[in-house]
């Protein structure tokens, strides 16, 4: 009851924040953007605490002990929606670029409020299959990534405004309150270029769990699949951005895909994945 | 309270005794006044405006003439009749006017609000403020800077090389490190070198058919002349081009920019063509990562600019004349108490003006 009270709050908290940074982005009002930070971090600090209590009810099931309560939508949900805001804290805020929260922090207003409206809070004993400790391996490094790349995803929708932006001839007030283009292709590929690997180790993880459980590290189910399509295209963009030097609209179309591999992983798991259903709280 | 404002700004016509005034150290004038029994006074002194505020109980005369004498007398010349005299809100309003820049030659320029600080600065070190030109001066400031975040007035460039430095900025962050390459060493080309140099641009390349022009071009910017038939391959080092030549055909083509930026490792381009006839082919604006402005482009942002730029006057105003009543408000309340708390709820620079206010 106080886990959801807690949850709730930080999502109005994160709405509000959305709101306020949506503010400062059309007027450039200070005190938006201080409001905003504010919300930010009183939000972080109660999904804090909803988490504790979360994991004290999670582990109140002694088969649960020492297993992080992310094995439903609303445990991963609300991580990455923390993770997320945490990122945006720690990145943006820190580079003096708290302009982009207008495309950061609604992402994780919409995380945490399809956790505590749409997913089912309640709790259970984990599945026989699931009590491993690669349980907080490989789903907490995934999702990390995972915010990490809704981040970029921030950055890289406020990348394409500002380069329609200058290639329209006609920018817009708009067009010099976000950051430089240069400063924003710089901020979404070190976002991408340091996540990939950390996205490549968690379903590296992912193998080696299923090695040891099944005797196979590759089942060849769909969320697999489409985890190899969604390495396939950050690697993409690596490569365009890096190597073939390309810039402009074409690298951040190519990671924007990357982006909706994710949410279809994530979200279409338990539709038609089988060993990667548990999602769906089934 | 008593205020007095005594001002000769750029509206006079005779500029004499603003010049005299000048050449008075603010210090002088404020140790002059203090020996002489006024308690708090604050001048601000720069090149176009000498202003001086002078604040007292509100009983206290303090009157306007006695102040010129002095200022007369230390100047040592006849100040004459131009001197703007303003009291108590009239005061308040102006001042907070003159921070936000809109008592400017050129309305916005945000340099004042650093001399309105220094004129302020240079009182609290002489000991002349006391609590009433402490709060109207922290308000002053915190009004300039609200006025330049909050409304378009500081942004928004009104003359055409002045938004293509801007739109430089917009693409590249700051200039400082970046390259420009100049060709042709006209009139404009000139003009647009100034303003990249004022701004960071670590190198200046010139080419022009002529070489002894782009010689004398770079010399004066401290850049570097380079063959004409060589520019080509600058492209692959520079990141804005200025093109004002007067070829009769383009002489940046499709095929010489994209050769240049498939070199550049992906770096933004950003072109800027001044010429008539062009000098720059339309088509390569198409190339990714590739930003062609022609003069009619950069013409059309200063023209809306400059008519965004009556609206932001509009909502500088807005903010003044509230700001000034809250003061008036607080100045009433001096005298017939309880005193009211003016908190300033923003801050400026990450500090709080809501400083102890000392007296």
């Amino acid at each position: 009851m106080i886990k959801m009270v807690l949850s709730w709050s930080a999502f109005a908290l994160y709405a509000a924040a959305s709101v306020a940074a949506l503010h400062y982005l059309l007027t450039k009002n200070e005190r938006a953007s201080r409001l905003m930070l504010t919300f930010v971090g009183c939000g972080l600090v109660l999904q804090f605490l909803s988490f504790g209590i979360h994991l004290a009810a999670f582990w109140a099931f002694p088969e649960n002990r020492w297993f992080l309560p992310i094995n439903n939508f609303f445990g991963a949900l609300s991580y990455m929606s923390f993770a997320l805001a945490g990122a945006f804290f720690t990145i943006e805020v820190r580079r003096h670029l708290g302009i982009l929260g207008a495309f950061v922090l609604p992402m994780a207003a919409l995380g945490l409020g399809l956790a505590v409206i749409l997913a089912n809070p309640e709790l259970a004993p984990l599945e026989p299959k699931l009590r491993s400790y690669w349980l907080n391996i490989h789903p907490m490094i995934l999702m990390t990534a995972y915010a990490t790349f809704t981040n970029a995803f921030g950055v890289a929708l406020a990348l394409l405004i500002q380069e329609r932006q200058i290639k329209s001839r006609t920018p817009s007030e708009l067009c010099y309150r976000l950051p430089s283009l240069d400063e924003l292709d710089a901020l979404n590929s070190r976002i991408i270029a340091i996540t990939l690997p950390i996205l490549v180790l968690g379903l590296v993880m992912g193998a080696v769990w299923a090695y040891q459980s099944s005797g196979r590290a590759w089942s060849g189910d769909a969320k697999e699949i489409m985890s190899l399509v969604t390495v396939g295209f950050y690697a993409a963009f690596i490569w365009l951005r890096y190597v073939s030097g390309r810039r402009g609209r074409t690298p951040v179309y190519v990671s924007m895909a990357g982006f909706a591999c994710i949410l279809l992983t994530f979200f279409g798991a338990g539709v038609f994945s089988d060993s990667h259903d548990y999602l769906g709280g089934k | 309270m008593k205020l007095v404002c005594l001002s000769w700004s750029h509206r006079d016509r005779v500029c004499a005794a603003r010049e005299a005034l000048a050449s008075v150290p603010v210090e002088r004038v404020l140790l002059e006044l203090k020996t002489r029994g006024f308690a708090e006074a604050v001048a601000v002194s720069t090149c176009n405006r000498f202003e001086l505020y002078v604040a007292g109980q509100a009983d206290q005369d303090l009157a306007a003439a006695g102040l010129v004498a002095i200022l007369e007398e230390l100047a040592e010349t006849s100040l004459g009749p131009q001197a703007e005299i303003r009291e108590d809100a009239a005061a308040v309003d102006h001042l907070l006017a003159v921070a936000a820049g809109l008592d400017s030659l050129v309305v916005g320029e945000t340099e004042i609000l650093g001399q309105v600080k220094t004129g302020y600065e240079k009182a609290m070190a002489a000991g002349m403020t006391g609590k009433r030109l402490n709060v109207l001066f922290q308000r002053a400031l915190f009004v300039g800077k609200k006025v330049r975040t909050e409304t378009a007035l500081a942004s928004g460039s009104l003359s055409v090389p002045s938004v293509a430095v801007q739109l430089a900025e917009t693409i590249f962050g700051r200039l400082e490190g970046k390259c420009a390459l100049i060709l042709g060493a006209g009139a404009m080309s000139e003009l647009a070198a100034k303003h990249l140099a004022a701004r960071g641009v670590s190198k200046l390349v010139v080419a022009n058919r002529t070489w002894d022009r782009a010689y004398q071009l770079a010399a004066r910017y401290q850049g570097e002349a380079v063959k004409w038939e060589t520019f080509p391959a600058e492209l692959e080092r520079a990141d804005v081009v200025i093109s004002s030549t007067g070829a009769p055909a383009a002489v940046l083509t499709r095929a010489i920019v994209s050769e240049a930026v498939r070199r550049r490792g992906g770096r933004s381009l950003f072109l800027i063509d001044i010429a008539m006839p062009r000098d720059i082919e339309e088509s390569v604006h198409a190339i990714d990562g590739v930003y062609l402005y022609r003069l009619e482009d950069l013409e059309a942002i200063v023209a809306k600019n400059m008519a965004s730029r009556a609206e932001a006057v509009a909502a500088a105003r807005r903010i003044v004349d509230a700001k000034a009543a809250e003061f008036a408000a607080w100045a009433r309340s001096l005298s017939s108490g309880p005193e009211l708390s003016l908190k300033h709820a923003d801050r400026t620079d990450g500090r709080v003006l809501d400083a102890e206010y000392p007296g």
